[in-house]
């Protein structure tokens, strides 16, 4: 019976050590610019902001993971992406589920605030999440994400509110008032 | 008791302290932390 209290005791250590490790490192990523590759980092301040013409975003179909970051709050994530037709999208799965609620933050704050930016390859794109609840494109979109990530989902499940897809499209940025001229 | 109070703080501070500002160690514990998410998940 002793030697369960003593390695209960020292199983309490270890957890309590290892949980302020863990919980210290998720803090301390969110004063970073970025997110590393599980915990969220703050916002995206390295690389050049892209001004131009719309890219064909196809190319990230080679890339596993982009950054994502929202106005409101500044922070960062690094999410799953796929292209369809030229188009960005990025998704959140588990939505359904109590666990993907707590998990999942980013969807629920981007339907108050859907400004974000994203950095690929270190270059940052000024977007803005516009979900995607339903239509065709959201079976050639599922069909690309089931063969590139290792991952099973379906339009169905995005219509039925499982999976939360975006597109993250140009920004329309307010028009800025021009000094001295009447509204 | 109170001396296990206080030794718990100990651990507490010291390990945050360790994690923050010595370079590398926050990213092995991410590494760790990303491991047994996935051990859990499977």
């Amino acid at each position: 019976m002793l030697w369960f209290k003593r390695l209960s005791v020292v199983g309490f250590w270890l957890v309590l050590v290892l949980s302020v490790a863990v919980i210290t490192a998720a803090v301390k990523q969110r004063f970073e610019d970025g997110p590393n590759r599980v915990f969220s980092g703050g916002a995206l301040i390295q690389g050049a902001l892209y001004q131009g013409r719309e890219p064909d975003w196809s190319f990230v179909n080679e890339i596993a993971t982009i950054e994502l970051q929202l106005l409101q709050p500044e922070q960062s994530r690094r999410v799953w992406v796929a292209s369809v037709s030229g188009r960005l999208f990025v998704w959140s799965g588990y939505m359904n589920s109590f666990m993907g609620k707590l998990w999942k933050q980013w969807p629920l704050q981007a339907e108050r605030d859907n400004r974000a930016v994203v950095r690929i390859d270190g270059k940052r794109y000024k977007r803005q999440l516009v979900r995607v609840r339903e239509g065709a494109v959201l079976d050639d979109l599922t069909a690309i994400i089931n063969e590139k990530y290792p991952s099973r989902t379906s339009r169905a499940a995005v219509e039925s509110g499982a999976v939360w897809v975006y597109e993250l499209a140009p920004r329309s940025e307010p028009t800025e008032m021009v000094q001295g001229a009447r509204p | 008791m109170k001396r296990r109070s206080v030794l718990g703080l100990g651990v507490i501070v010291f390990t945050s302290a360790m994690v923050w500002f010595v370079p590398g160690i926050d990213d092995g514990v991410e590494s760790v932390f990303q491991l047994l998410v996935l051990l859990v998940s499977r």
